[in-house]
């Protein structure tokens, strides 16, 4: 039995122990679901807890030989879910009012592969409200709050993951990433949170925000443990179209590294903590002998506005199926028109009614060509920069945000704002590459996020390649007693 | 009222004969309990994602080549967007600019017999939506209704015409020729009472000497007719009420409009909608899809014989035009006739019978060529009895309907009821003899040259002999009688 | 192209949003400055630029004609907000709609 509590254990660590007979699943459960209890009424990571589920699960693994726990990468192992993947157990909710009481008849094909693996799903996290934000302020139901500072957001859209690992609450979580909603909020909380290739991980489950860009992806508290889950989440599913099916991984030498540094991703507007730290880290890759390529991505600059015309075009046409007839919640109305119309009204937020209208107009006749099509032929000019890039490179690393976590409330009111937050991550996700977030350390008392890229399909390389990097980064002190 | 040129357009909505949907493994079958076929994939839940159904593209394609179509290689799907009931994902997944099929044709005939090549612009494919149930009489004072998604995600393909069609006949005609097509390629029930096959008619009027775009033109659209003969009517009755309209010095108002089949009129449908305005954007979700060109032509090499090269087929071997479009148009008598003359060689013989009782025969008991009771070898050894001089056609008709009450066959029916025609002069001489004899004004009248006179005698032999007497037979005999015991007594 | 609220009213309607006259303002405001912020796109020369169709460069796959299982009724209508004999109820179709209100 283990001296430290088996909360602050990572999940590879959790996994070799109930393999070995050392804990049992339940008192893995049990350990997590009372670090739970004592911490998230400040945190407000979950949306649902599902304690009796957790331990029922973890009594029938308990059950299990040695080998049975050995085949199953994640038996023993507590894993939360971002509430915009859908579970048949539990409600699901993507933080919006208008699913109701929603229970999915289905689980998520990220889910079904848990299952199997034998993660032990303990609840659902907090998002902004299908996805759409950069901070979880925008969930219609519940605050969440970066354990590294109560004041301050734990970024978004999958803060509730972020901040569920960062505090400790589960080792592992799902999180889902459409122009940075994995990497932002694990770079704002200090951990690791990859966005794999577009069609890497199965889509079918994920409550879609923008089809074309939305990805599932690992968060973690190492390097090891994104891989961990990442490894188990993914691959080829029959029931989603565009996941890929052939394609191999693409491999990468073994280094020395030529790593892209974009001129674009180091302008102005970046906090002086993020520019020291991302320097400082890139300084220990020269130092591990790899060799730094300053490289442009010329169309950097068209990001932001390519993403905000093609996302909320594809969430507009996304979200129309909430309209009060099969699930979810129904304002009545005399006629339909009416009924729909309060539905809508009443169940979506202000932000999300904001990107329905903006995609609704951008997809409208008259204003296909200018916006939609438009961005569509800009978006081919990213991925041309990227293309052309990763001839020269073999990875290319920026900071993650350009910024650290911001306080609460500070970006309500201007959208432009919060939407320049994500100027580094977007691209990836118009460009369909795999990003990766890890701590580059600590700047203030508030975290610092490192963003690798790598070519699309180039995933494990990914993972291998931050791996290398870890142990030379300063470790991190997790946030213990997160007190109000 | 000529100043105005008729333009219609045809948008033909064709249910797939699949056993799946288009998009999800729920069943597509016709009917059942409502919602028992559905699955987070039809019923548009959070979440779920498309997969193509391949025997739907299988059936799409097969359409499109027999429709004269090219067929693209790389063709995509888009979202068409709007709100509706029967409308889960408030999109329905469609193809908009890159669709599977397009510049085919129909040729039709009308009653000058000249061919007229009616465009298809395009054959695409999409998902049906639901089915709503109405609480109350009709959809205007309902007070609610039900929605029933077993039909939502069915395979379609919407066949869509050039403006070509000049009038309601012309429409009439298509549609004709596109079922018949589609017929023989098993793709489709083509029922359109049950909905699988309906139709949306596109009417517009062309002022003389209108020189701008059809699509300029305002546009009336009546929705989904359940019958070829509806559209017709529909079609007829709103020429007449735009013709009327601008006589009157009023301006047709591009609408929807609803048909009723008790008055024949047609009905505005919607009144205060905003203009259609569908957003389509290519559907994300699904990646192009792609078609092997070997395949394609694969599949145009191994299409069935088709209304054209079977109509040129059977008039070649002397079944008269009306004849063989008549069987043309039901694949069903089609096929029974090519069985049937595959074991009779007097193929005349065979579609008058086909086409004249066994036809009333099968109508008056709603049962179709398919599946009637007497199948082609029956009927097949039946001709064969008239050929061999054993029964009449009189007597064969009788025979005929005797085997569709008994299902006997038709030498079953002749020995049971003791029916074979009498051959032998002998026999019908001495009733020959007594009819002239009881008939002497009748025989003068046809001495003195009226022919229906004979007519009259053969009619009375063969009610003595209860039709069994060979009526060329009886004919000879009585013509003889006639020249050996009266006619020498004229003189 | 600066929204009005005429056009932000007819959009609202395409999208089945009903906005309230307090909600206009701020929205055409906020819509406003992110299609000004957007229209930096028209600078760009993108002539002979395909765009990005589809994010996966991969072909649709193709699915066997094989009937899977479907939901029970009780499991397809269990999340409805107003079911009756096995069907989703909605409200009376024609006509409406909140303006009226």
């Amino acid at each position: 039995m283990a001296s430290k509590p088996l909360w602050t254990y990572e999940a590879h660590t959790l996994h070799d122990l109930f393999c070995e007979g050392a804990v049992s699943a339940e008192e893995i459960v049990t350990s997590h679901l009372a670090r739970i209890r004592a911490v998230d009424a400040s945190v407000g990571a979950f949306l649902y807890v599902d304690e009796a589920g957790a331990v029922a699960e973890a009594r029938r693994q308990d059950q299990w030989s040695a080998a049975e726990r050995r085949e199953r990468p994640l038996s023993g192992v507590p894993v939360a879910v971002k509430d915009n993947i859908v579970t048949q157990g539990m409600p699901t909710t993507a933080g919006s009012k208008i699913l109701g009481e929603f229970v999915s008849p289905y689980d998520a094909t990220v889910v079904v592969k848990l299952k199997q693996a034998g993660a032990v799903i303990i609840g659902k996290t907090n998002l902004d409200e299908f996805a759409m934000g950069s901070s979880t302020e925008h969930s219609a139901l519940a605050e969440t709050r970066n354990p590294w500072d109560l004041s301050r957001v734990p970024g978004g859209s999958s803060g509730g993951s972020a901040a569920a690992v960062a505090a400790q609450l589960v080792p592992l979580a799902l999180g889902s990433d459409t122009g940075g909603s994995i990497r932002q909020p694990s770079s704002y909380c200090g951990i690791v949170g990859m966005k794999p290739t577009y069609g890497r991980v199965s889509r079918y489950g994920l409550i879609a925000f923008a089809s074309s860009l939305d990805q599932i992806g690992p968060m973690a508290r190492s390097i090891r443990d994104a891989r961990l889950l990442y490894h188990v989440i993914q691959g080829a599913d029959r029931h989603d179209s565009t996941a890929l099916s052939s394609a191999g991984d693409r491999t990468v030498s073994g280094g020395p590294w030529r790593i892209g540094v974009p001129r674009e991703y180091f302008g102005e507007g970046m906090d002086a903590g993020v520019r020291r730290l991302t320097e400082a880290a890139l300084e220990r890759l020269r130092g591990m002998g790899h060799a730094l390529v300053e490289i442009s991505l010329p169309h950097t600059s068209y990001a932001i506005a390519t993403y905000y015309l093609i996302a909320p075009a594809e969430a507009s046409s996304n979200l129309s199926r909430f309209d009060g007839v099969r699930y979810g919640m129904r304002a009545e109305g005399r006629d339909l028109l009416t009924m729909y119309e309060k539905t809508r009204d009443e169940g979506f937020g202000a932000e999300v009614k904001r990107r329905i209208l903006l995609g609704t107009h951008a997809l409208s006749a008259g204003y296909y060509d200018a916006y939609y099509l438009t961005a569509q032929k800009v978006r081919t000019l990213i991925r041309q920069d990227f293309d052309k890039a990763f001839q020269e490179v073999d990875f290319i690393v920026t900071p993650t945000t350009p910024d650290v976590a911001f306080r609460r409330g500070e970006r309500d009111d201007d959208p432009i704002k919060m939407y320049l937050g994500d100027v580094y991550t977007v691209t990836a996700n118009l460009a369909g590459i795999p990003g990766l977030s890890m701590p580059a350390g600590v700047a203030d008392g508030l975290p610092v996020g490192l963003q690798w890229l790598a070519p699309g399909l180039a995933d494990t390389a990914l993972f291998d390649a931050a791996a290398t990097l870890e142990p030379q980064m300063e470790p991190m002190v997790w946030p213990m007693g997160v007190e109000a | 009222m000529s100043q105005y040129q008729v333009i219609i357009g045809l948008e033909v909505h064709v249910e797939l004969k699949t056993a799946t949907k288009l998009f999800c493994g729920c069943s597509a079958a016709f009917g059942g309990d409502p919602n028992t076929h559905t699955c987070p994939v039809c019923l548009g839940m959070p979440g779920v994602l498309p997969v193509i159904n391949q025997e739907a593209i299988r059936l799409a394609v097969r359409s499109a080549l027999a429709l004269n179509c090219t067929v693209r290689a790389v063709s995509k799907f888009d979202r068409k967007q709007y709100f509706y009931p029967d409308l889960p994902k408030a999109y329905q997944i469609s193809q908009y600019d890159q669709p599977l099929g397009e510049y085919g044709w129909v040729t039709i005939r009308g009653a000058d017999d000249a061919a007229k090549k009616i465009g298809v612009r395009r054959v695409h494919v999409e998902e049906d939506a639901g089915k709503l149930n109405h609480l109350g009489q009709r959809l205007g004072d309902a007070t609610g209704s039900l929605v029933d998604l077993n039909r939502a995600g069915v395979p379609l393909i919407e066949i869509v015409s050039e403006p070509d069609l000049r009038s309601a006949e012309e429409a009439r005609l298509y549609l004709t020729e596109l079922r018949a097509v589609l017929s023989y390629l098993d793709v489709s029930d083509l029922r359109m009472e049950e909905g699988s096959m309906r139709c949306d008619a596109n009417v517009s009027l062309r002022p003389e000497g209108f020189a701008g775009s059809l699509e300029d033109l305002p546009r009336v659209e009546i929705k989904n007719v359940n019958s070829i003969r509806n559209v017709q009517r529909g079609i007829e009755y709103e020429v007449i009420r735009q013709t009327e309209l601008l006589a009157a010095g009023e301006r047709i108002v591009k609408e929807t409009r609803g048909f009723d089949d008790a008055t024949g009129k047609t009905y505005s449908q919607r009144s205060k909608e905003e203009a259609n305005d569908y957003r389509y954007f290519p559907e994300p979700d699904l990646p192009p899809l792609v078609l092997d060109p070997q395949w394609i032509a694969d599949m145009k090499r191994g299409l069935p014989a088709l209304p054209d090269a079977i109509r040129a087929d059977l008039v070649g071997r002397g079944i008269p035009e009306k004849d063989a479009e008549v069987l043309v148009l039901d694949r069903e008598a089609y096929e029974y006739w090519r069985e049937a003359t595959a074991l009779f060689q007097d193929e005349r013989l065979v579609t008058n019978w086909m086409l004249s009782d066994l036809s009333r025969l099968i109508n008056a008991r709603g049962e179709s060529f398919a599946n009637s009771g007497v199948r082609p070898e029956g009927l097949v050894e039946l001709l064969g009895l008239i050929q061999a001089g054993t029964l009449s056609g009189r007597m064969a008709k009788e025979v005929l309907e005797a085997m569709f009450e008994s299902g006997q066959t038709a030498s079953q029916v002749v020995k049971d009821k003791g029916l074979s025609q009498i051959t032998d002069a002998g026999a019908i001489q001495s009733i020959v003899d007594q009819v002239l004899h009881d008939n002497p004004a009748v025989v003068q009248d046809f001495l003195s040259g009226k022919e229906k006179a004979l007519a009259f005698m053969v009619g009375q032999v063969m009610k003595q002999t209860r039709g069994q007497a060979k009526p060329d037979l009886v004919n000879q005999l009585l013509r003889d009688s006639i020249q050996k015991n009266y006619a020498a007594s004229q003189d | 192209m600066e929204l009005s609220d005429r056009e932000i009213l007819h959009v609202a309607r395409l999208a089945r949003l009903r906005l309230t006259a307090d909600e206009l303002q701020p929205l055409r405001q906020d819509l406003n400055r992110v299609l000004d912020y957007v229209s930096q796109l028209q600078r760009l020369d993108l002539d002979g630029v395909e765009p990005t169709l589809h994010a996966a460069n991969d072909q649709a796959p193709l699915r066997e004609d094989v009937e899977a299982a479907s939901l029970s009724v009780a499991e397809a209508t269990k999340n409805g907000p107003k079911v009756a004999q096995h069907m989703f109820l909605v409200p009376r179709i024609m006509e409406g709609g909140s303006d009226g209100e």
